[in-house]
């Protein structure tokens, strides 16, 4: 069975694929994903916590109820609650907040970024904290993105 | 890139936003802002090598489609680059023209096109269902292949717009070729 039929075969029997089922027709590289994504979540420069706020504006932002709905990180359900509304909400930090607005940016247009964003993040988590922002971001869009195209059942990344 | 005031006006300017290890590893990623980042480093290594190796898609297809992508997210040094193994598997400024052309090119091979049309609803519009696209592609390409092509999307997507947010982009860069980091 061909590869988007194999999809839409699981998905008409009730079954969505998984990361880990879809990347067996390439466990080295779809491991090696794995491993990348799963190391932004014990990063001494920036909080989990703070990263999974960022993952969960993406989410919303490329309109993906999988990845909205999916738990990385546990957060108050407050915050989950006012994320879209975050700018005016003093529920989340200034620094959960310089996050917030350079993954917007991110998102929108990365050559739209100003230096003014760029510096509000290395306030408050240095110039390694920011290096590791933008590189979680680009990897939880990818995640994202990947979970869409293929129709996955969570955004759990598990093994191959 | 950053904006500065210059005699009152706004310019954009080539300042990078954060410096770089003192490192001279020859290794591009290691001496990068990437190497800044102890946890994940390792990870980028490991994958930019599996990216290249361990995939049945060619050099020349790989780039083609990072090309494309670096098209879209406007990373000048993504779009100056060509990868050595990609040059030497047959990859020509003829077919790098094309790819690079807003829209499908009339006369690009269909695996090409379909390598380009991939990279297009990945980047464009991965929410949208392209019946029509997937059919094609499970016409010309396997299994691995595709998922190859998606992950190696996922790789150098996300990669291109670090390098863009990093800063330091100058607005033009000559042609040149490297080698895969390893």
């Amino acid at each position: 069975m061909q590869f988007w039929f194999l999809l839409m075969a699981e998905t008409a029997s009730g079954h969505k694929a998984s990361y880990g089922e879809v990347v067996e027709a390439l466990p080295e590289i779809g491991r090696q994903f794995a491993a990348l994504y799963r190391s932004f979540w014990s990063l001494e420069s920036v909080p989990a916590e703070t990263l999974e706020l960022c993952r969960l504006r993406l989410a919303q932002l490329l309109g993906s109820d999988v990845a909205w709905r999916f738990e990385e990180v546990s957060l108050a359900s407050r915050q989950r609650d006012e994320l879209s509304r975050w700018p005016d909400n003093d529920g989340f930090s200034p620094a959960q907040k310089a996050c917030l607005e350079l993954t917007e940016m991110h998102a929108m247009d990365a050559r739209s970024i100003t230096d003014a964003q760029a510096d509000a993040v290395k306030l408050h988590f240095g110039e390694v904290g920011f290096v590791a922002l933008v590189q979680a971001l680009g990897v939880f869009d990818a995640m994202i993105r990947l979970g869409l195209i293929w129709d996955l059942s969570s955004m759990k990344v598990d093994q191959p | 890139m950053g904006l500065e005031l210059d005699e009152g006006r706004s310019t954009v300017t080539t300042k990078g936003r954060v410096n770089s290890p003192q490192s001279d590893t020859g290794n591009l990623i290691k001496d990068s802002a990437l190497g800044l980042v102890p946890e994940t480093l390792p990870h980028y290594l490991d994958l930019t090598v599996a990216i290249w190796d361990a995939g049945p898609l060619s050099p020349s297809d790989i780039e083609l489609a990072r090309l494309r992508n670096a098209n879209h997210v406007g990373c000048v040094m993504c779009q100056a680059v060509r990868y050595d193994i990609a040059v030497a598997d047959g990859l020509t400024e003829d077919l790098v023209d094309q790819v690079s052309k807003q829209g499908i090119q009339a006369g690009l091979p269909e695996r090409q096109e379909l390598i380009v049309r991939f990279v297009d609803w990945y980047v464009l519009s991965p929410s949208a269902h392209d019946a029509d696209l997937k059919r094609c592609l499970n016409e010309q390409f396997s299994e691995a292949e595709q998922v190859h092509l998606a992950l190696l999307m996922a790789y150098f997507n996300g990669f291109s717009r670090c390098a863009v947010s990093l800063g330091g982009m100058p607005d033009s860069m000559p042609r040149m070729e490297i080698s895969v980091p390893r």
